[in-house]
């Protein structure tokens, strides 16, 4: 259908649409005819995806020169392809409707590892090493020798795809990874550096969130990148973790051990090169004197993507004195590696600041703070010079090289936390020194700043100011859809006692308690009676599950629920979780029925969607608060109270909640879809939980549903899905919370759907 | 470091935990009894290498590899004298020189490389730069001194934080104090029955407690991003304003190209192509790619 928003022409794929689709529609266009940055929180399953394709492809068709490029970042490779798939489909209907091809380009990207068709290269396993041996093949010098010498081995597709497919662009069209590797193989270019040299001058680019944020591939990746592009974070409610790994640096007694050896062969390396080929380094020394002036020329031309690991001080300046030549520089490091070492050797918790790590590193080993800050740089410099080829050895040294310019650039927002042991096994040596990122605004900050319009969409964003606080940006809309709905299809039920009125609680201090125990296992063991097909039950933590499943099995419970339905748990373990899920889908499929026992902040949690029957039910036990004795939350945590004035305990309720937000939307993926939501804990009915969930879960929870007994669930549950399970047809939704185009255009109805948007 | 030993007796770390090794200016090291053993004279010849050394030069040492224990003691001396600070210099680049001399002294010095020569040319340097080397001595380099000051804030930070919490504990135990006091009196007092007060006072006590649990929430309130702007100021969903005077007027550049009429900007904004596309290509699109080299 086509739609007019706001005087812009939107080509809708679909016959029919959601009010909140083009409330949500509205809401983005303001965002980008504002050129700002915006938070928007729609329900799961009501196509925010085809929404936000459809109106920024629209938006990109009308102004060309406002909007150049989209880039979409998703999670996982699964959700990537989604994504494209949707594209598809869009570009299809824009097809048929205009009549006219377009020549609109839009790809995937994802690693080396999901894109290689080099034979030998593909079969290897982890991405690490297809990296390494991709690097091996194709870096600049290695080809050079092969004018030299015709047996060095080199990637024959990549070596096409210089000497041809830069030239040629890649033809307009849709790519998923699969269509590039088709195209790939067909024309004989590696489908890799074709895709990245693609998304230059793509119209819309999918990738991971780590090509725009982890400063080390962003760099390499998204550099280029227009400024006028809008930037998409889809599922973007974990946003702020992703950019404090980014940004976080461990360092373990293995890895200063691998450091040891790759300055060891940094050494060697460099005396052999002295001795036959000196021009290089004098060469490169040169370059180093007159400092670092390209990449500073192209950040202000505003060619490049800033990176917070190269700060913009360094760019101006020549790399100090101190580091200008490759013996000193080696010299340099195995001093830094030496005193990292002798820190490691502690036999007590140490936490300290950078500028206190700074002060000590200059007393014990006379190393200013400037020639840290040029570390990295200055590292990458030599690497390059010394032609090593497999760069992936040299990750260690890179780690490190990393940490001495972050601490040395920023006096804030990191902590240096010493840990001779881990907190379980406190006979066992192994010091790690965490470098721990604490402010999540400082990864994403060059993002916020180079693109015009940035936008953060996930399902569950509650509460929303929460966002633009430790992101530090000012969004010009932030909004929360609700989803309208034809019939009540979800039931938030929040249970706070057993039938022996024991108040129901994961809290430290009952979690040994058999009475909570006993209570939580008859809460399943009623609900696997009642519910058909799948249940979902999350606990807080794995110890927390094995213990009470442990316990369950004593009471016999275990047994009596396995005569309902079969039970599958997930594990640590990659590989055993995929086949419990693939069994329990199965199990649900052939009607014998079955309970998923998961964890939240797990795999299932985050990535997994059980549809109608394999999620018909979601039991949380417990809420979902993050381990807080850990030293590196703690100093997140005061950190956050310090410096953006959030208290310790709103900011682990809102992530508890969060995460439980995640886990119960699970069930839910689309209208027709219905589920039961079950939270077990008395402590979820207070109103500081209650009201960070998201305001589609909140909607639905009356005052009747707030501390219920185990057999009131029970009675409650048994109404709603007899209600549910009555035949449901698309046209008893039509005109409520499906609209056809004459529908849509209604006066009342325009006037309810500017109701949906909640504006914060 | 468990496998780490005296070259001497072969006692390693791993069977005598309280092994200590010392190390002295040559770089080599002896644990502690074989230094009493050797060195009962005060002075004497380095087993490893025969350097002349002294026993009261031996250090413990603190790093693994104990070349880079020497080559600090070294660059602690050599820095005592090479102390010129970065203003000292008119340029940058004199200071980056300047820098990059010491460390080949230190590295010289460090790897026996010419020694007798460096030894003299610092010799040198410390007899023509006597002024500035004590001039220098006091003074911290900028960098330090941004340090120090980071520091010091940290600390008064700190300092400040506990004061608070202290005095806010301090006033909340008065208050449970006053409290207490209170229903003393009364009972001594009033008329009313015992229970009734013992009520009421139970009552106030929740009052006070939740009242103390909300100041303690209470933090104080910033209302500004970084960026300087109002926390709470409602934003307004309008595209932004358009600034109604005019400042600046446009006036379009007139180019003589000698060909074809170029297409206006406004013609190619909106149809996205333009009918002679073999010439003008289409500027939405397709942006020209430019010639970017391999990226990694």
């Amino acid at each position: 259908m086509k739609l007019n928003i706001e005087g812009l022409l939107v080509y809708f794929p679909y016959d029919y649409i959601y009010p909140e689709q083009y409330s949500y529609m509205l809401e983005l266009k303001r965002t980008l005819d504002a050129k700002g940055h915006g938070v928007l929180e729609m329900p799961s399953g009501t196509g925010k995806t085809i929404s936000l394709l459809s109106l920024i492809v629209a938006y990109q068709r009308a102004f060309p020169l406002d909007v150049t490029k989209l880039i979409y970042c998703s999670r996982t490779v699964p959700e990537i392809e989604k994504v494209v798939e949707e594209l598809r489909k869009l570009m299809e209907f824009y097809a048929k409707e205009t009549g006219e091809r377009n020549n609109f380009l839009a790809l995937a990207l994802s690693s080396r590892k999901n894109l290689c068709i080099h034979p030998e290269v593909s079969s290897l396993r982890f991405g690490k090493e297809v990296d390494g041996k991709c690097h091996s093949l194709t870096a600049s010098y290695i080809r050079a020798q092969r004018h030299v010498n015709p047996n060095q081995p080199v990637c024959r597709f990549y070596e096409e795809f210089d000497a041809v497919g830069r030239q040629v662009p890649l033809p307009a069209g849709i790519y998923n990874l699969d269509d590039l590797k088709d195209f790939g193989r067909r024309k004989g270019w590696c489908p890799y550096y074709l895709a990245r040299y693609a998304i230059l001058h793509a119209n819309i680019v999918v990738y991971s969130y780590h090509y725009l944020l982890d400063p080390k591939i962003a760099d390499l990746v998204s550099k280029e990148l227009a400024k006028k592009s809008v930037v998409v974070f889809d599922e973007a409610h974990n946003i702020d973790n992703v950019c404090i790994d980014s940004m976080s640096v461990n360092i373990t007694r293995r890895t200063l051990d691998r450091c040891q050896n790759n300055v060891d062969t940094l050494q060697n390396t460099i005396q052999k090169i002295k001795e036959t080929d000196a021009a290089k380094l004098r060469e490169e020394y040169r370059r180093l004197v007159e400092g670092l002036k390209e990449a500073n020329v192209a950040r202000e031309t505003d060619i490049y993507l800033s990176n917070p690991v190269l700060p913009d001080e360094i760019l101006k300046e020549a790399v100090p004195g101190t580091i200008r030549t490759a013996e000193h520089f080696v010299g340099f490091l195995r001093r830094f590696l030496e005193y990292l070492k002798s820190r490691l050797r502690v036999h007590h918790v140490v936490q300290e600041s950078a500028p206190q790590f700074l002060k000590d590193i200059f007393d014990k080993v006379c190393i200013d703070r400037k020639p840290l800050r040029f570390c990295a740089e200055r590292l990458q410099s030599l690497l390059r010079t010394l032609e090593i080829a497999d760069i992936a050895d040299f990750s260690a040294v890179t780690l490190i090289s990393n940490f001495a310019t972050l601490v040395s650039t920023y006096s804030q927002g990191f902590t240096i936390i010493i840990e001779p042991f881990e907190d379980r096994t406190p006979t066992i040596a192994n010091p790690v020194l965490h470098f721990s990122c604490m402010d999540p605004s400082i990864a994403i900050k060059p993002v916020f700043q180079r693109f015009q319009s940035v936008i953060i969409t996930s399902g569950t964003l509650s509460p929303l100011d929460i966002y633009p606080r430790i992101l530090d940006f000012r969004p010009v809309t932030m909004a929360s859809f609700t989803m309208t709905l034809a019939r009540t299809c979800l039931c938030p039920l929040i249970v706070g006692r057993g039938n022996d009125q024991v108040a129901l609680s994961s809290k430290f201090e009952t979690r040994e308690d058999f009475a909570v125990i006993r209570n939580y296992g008859n809460l399943l063991l009623e609900m696997s009676a009642v519910v058909p097909d799948g249940i979902v039950a999350f606990f807080t933590s794995y110890v927390y599950m094995e213990n009470i499943v442990a316990s369950w099995y004593e009471q016999g419970i275990l047994e009596n629920i396995q005569r309902n339905k079969l039970i599958f748990i997930e594990t640590q373990d990659a590989a055993e979780t995929s086949m419990a899920l693939e069994k329990y889908q199965e199990a649900c499929e052939n009607g014998r029925g079955a309970i998923l026992l998961s964890v939240a902040r797990g795999k299932v949690s985050e990535g997994i969607d059980f549809v109608h029957h394999f999620g018909r039910a979601v039991i949380m036990f417990g809420v979902p608060y993050v381990y807080t004795q850990s030293r590196i939350l703690k100093a997140r945590l005061e950190y956050l109270r310090d410096q953006f004035q959030i208290r310790e305990n709103d900011f682990l309720t809102f992530d508890a909640m969060r995460h439980a937000a995640q886990c119960v939307g699970r069930a839910i993926r689309g209208k027709t879809d219905y589920g039961l939501m079950i939270f077990a804990d008395k402590r979820y009915a207070r109103a500081d939980k209650r009201g960070k969930l998201p305001r589609w879960i909140q909607e639905h929870i009356n005052d009747g549903s707030l501390n219920l007994t185990v057999d009131e669930t029970v009675q409650l549950s048994k109404h709603f899905l007899r209600q549910m399970a009555q035949p449901f047809r698309q046209e008893d939704q039509l005109g409520l919370s499906l609209l056809t185009l004459e529908q849509l255009e209604s006066e009342e109805m325009l006037q309810k759907i500017t109701q949906i948007a909640h504006q914060t | 470091m468990d496998d780490q030993g005296c070259p001497r007796c072969k006692t390693t770390k791993y069977r005598n935990p309280s092994l200590k090794l010392m190390v002295n200016v040559c770089g080599h090291t002896l644990c502690e009894n074989c230094v009493e053993m050797l060195f009962v004279r005060g002075s004497g010849n380095c087993v490893q290498c025969d350097t002349p050394l002294r026993k009261s030069n031996f250090r413990v040492q603190l790093f693994e590899d104990p070349t880079v224990d020497k080559e600090v003691e070294i660059r602690k001396k050599v820095l005592k004298i090479y102390n010129k600070r970065d203003f000292d210099f008119p340029s940058l680049r004199e200071y980056n020189d300047y820098l990059e001399q010491v460390e080949d002294i230190v590295f010289n010095l460090t790897n026996n490389i010419d020694v007798e020569n460096t030894k003299l040319r610092m010799e040198q340097y410390q007899r023509e730069n006597r002024d500035i080397i004590q001039k220098n001595k006091a003074k911290l380099t900028r960098e330090q001194e941004e340090l120090e000051e980071l520091l010091l804030l940290e600390q008064q930070g700190n300092e400040q934080r506990r004061l608070e919490a202290l005095q806010e504990e301090q006033r909340q135990l008065q208050a449970k104090k006053k409290n207490k006091q209170a229903l003393l009196d009364e009972l001594e007092q009033s008329q009313l029955p015992a229970t009734i007060l013992l009520a009421q006072h139970k009552v106030r006590a929740a009052q006070l407690e939740t009242q103390i649990e909300q100041q303690k929430q209470a933090v104080k309130p910033t209302n500004l991003f970084s960026t300087g702007i109002q926390m709470r100021q409602t934003v307004s969903l309008q595209p932004v304003p358009r600034i109604e005077e005019v400042l600046y007027h446009y006036k379009p550049l007139q180019v003589e190209t000698y060909g074809p009429r170029v297409p206006e900007l406004e013609q190619l904004g909106r149809l996205g192509t333009h009918g002679d596309s073999s010439t003008t290509g289409d500027l939405s699109w397709t942006q020209p790619s430019s010639e970017t080299g391999e990226l990694s």
